[in-house]
């Protein structure tokens, strides 16, 4: 989102293991008397680290924002953030060095979130079972496991996802 | 991307008790790095004629671990603070002592023509991934992705707000892939060479670039200045500086093959 505070997204993160993964696993020097041990689950392990957010899931959710755009007037002065109203790096700031990263994701997922589902967020992961058929069904139906809370959170973020899972890969 | 299967393993991550695991080639009288390698194991170098080669004991069963791809590269990055290094990919591991040697001696010329390549440089890994966003901004510059739009608020519909989200995330993504396109025009004059990886609809930018040790700083502006232009369309990562794994060319095949 353009949302993002300036510091955040505008200097460039310092890379993580996850960067250097490619170079070390296909790049570097290769000598054809060695043995090159075969690494089993590498494939996976990097097949899954390109996880892409193109998913029908991710286009509702950008349709849902861009549906609250003003299309017809002053499409040319208003910004994604005026339209949903204050400023994030407000948010960011009172929320400490510490917890910004969560916070960003909770502002960007809020942005991206219907209102309804906003306000009751125990019932989440039931309210994204039915968008996928029927996105005008009430959302009424309980949340049977409130655990998935996370896993649905973590989704919205575009990609730290896959690579945290890689590094906890022991 | 496929690794390479074994060629002279039977069981799969399995290696032979005098195995050793090779880090990378250094010229000689480089210091040993004192961080442990891959598996905890102490490493050292092996030297013949004047070439050394960074080494451990393979351990019986190789997995890409967490800690010891790190380990590969702490040791790597140890090697490259004092000098030329051709790193090699992880999980290289020659048979026994003897066989690296006799590789060292037939290949010297190779690898002191691939000790000059990297001499002096370091690589600068880059990526760049789509930021979604700016959907204003979309809307506003294409006509198609408005009328879309308009519809889609007129009639409201399931299948239309998958329609109206996808054209979406596709202008998303080509305004990310101009970004970056923009980026690599400012970067390339910086380095000496580049490479670029693999891609995909999320990373759209994914090069490695050889860069002189003193062009550094000047190199990590320019990334940082870059950052802030495109930001709201491209978030960059900047690694290193880096063992040159990129720019180093596995030797020549052999005859046989």
């Amino acid at each position: 989102m353009i949302t993002y505070d300036d510091d955040i997204v505008c200097a460039p993160r310092a890379g993580t293991l996850y960067d250097v993964l490619d170079l070390i696993l296909d790049r570097g020097m290769v000598i054809d008397v060695f043995v090159r041990v075969s690494l089993v689950g590498i494939e996976i392990l990097k097949v899954d680290a390109r996880i892409v957010v193109a998913s029908v899931d991710t286009y509702l959710r950008f349709a849902e924002a861009c549906n609250r755009l003003d299309l017809e007037h002053d499409v040319r002065s208003k910004t994604v953030p005026e339209l949903f109203g204050g400023p994030v790096a407000t948010t960011l700031g009172r929320a400490g060095a510490r917890r910004t990263a969560r916070s960003l994701t909770d502002k960007v997922r809020d942005l991206l979130t219907p209102e309804e589902e906003r306000e009751e967020p125990a019932r989440r992961t039931g309210a994204r079972e039915e968008r996928g058929r029927s996105p005008q069904r009430p959302r009424t139906r309980p949340a049977e496991h409130p655990r998935h809370e996370h896993p649905r959170h973590e989704e919205d973020r575009p990609r730290p996802r896959p690579r945290r899972r890689q590094e906890t890969e022991e | 991307m496929t690794v390479p299967t074994a060629t002279g393993t039977t069981t799969a991550g399995t290696t032979a008790l005098d195995a050793l695991y090779v880090y990378g080639i250094v010229p000689a009288g480089s210091r040993a790095p004192r961080s442990p390698g891959v598996n905890g194991a102490p490493v050292r170098l092996l030297t013949e004629t004047g070439l050394c080669a960074a080494v451990s004991t393979a351990p019986v069963r190789l997995r890409a671990r967490r800690r010891d791809l790190m380990a590969h590269q702490a040791v790597l990055d140890e090697l490259t603070a004092q000098g030329p290094v051709i790193p090699m990919r992880f999980a290289v591991v020659s048979p026994e002592a003897g066989v690296l040697r006799s590789e060292l001696r037939t290949g010297a010329a190779h690898w002191e023509k691939q000790l000059d390549v990297v001499r002096g440089c370091v690589e600068m890994n880059v990526k760049g991934t789509v930021v979604p966003g700016c959907f204003a901004q979309l809307v506003r510059r294409d006509e198609k992705l408005r009328a879309l739009a308009r519809r889609t608020r007129q009639r409201p519909d399931y299948e239309a707000n998958v329609r109206l989200g996808e054209a979406l995330a596709r202008g998303v993504r080509r305004e990310a892939r101009r970004a970056a396109r923009e980026v690599l025009n400012h970067l390339a004059p910086l380095a000496v060479r580049s490479v670029q990886g693999s891609l995909d609809d999320e990373q759209v930018l994914s090069t490695s670039f050889l860069v002189r040790s003193a062009d550094e700083p000047r190199f990590r502006q320019a990334v940082d200045a870059r950052a802030r232009d495109v930001g709201d369309r491209l978030a960059l990562s900047v690694t290193g500086p880096l063992p040159c794994y990129s720019f180093v060319d596995p030797r020549p095949a052999p005859a046989r093959r």
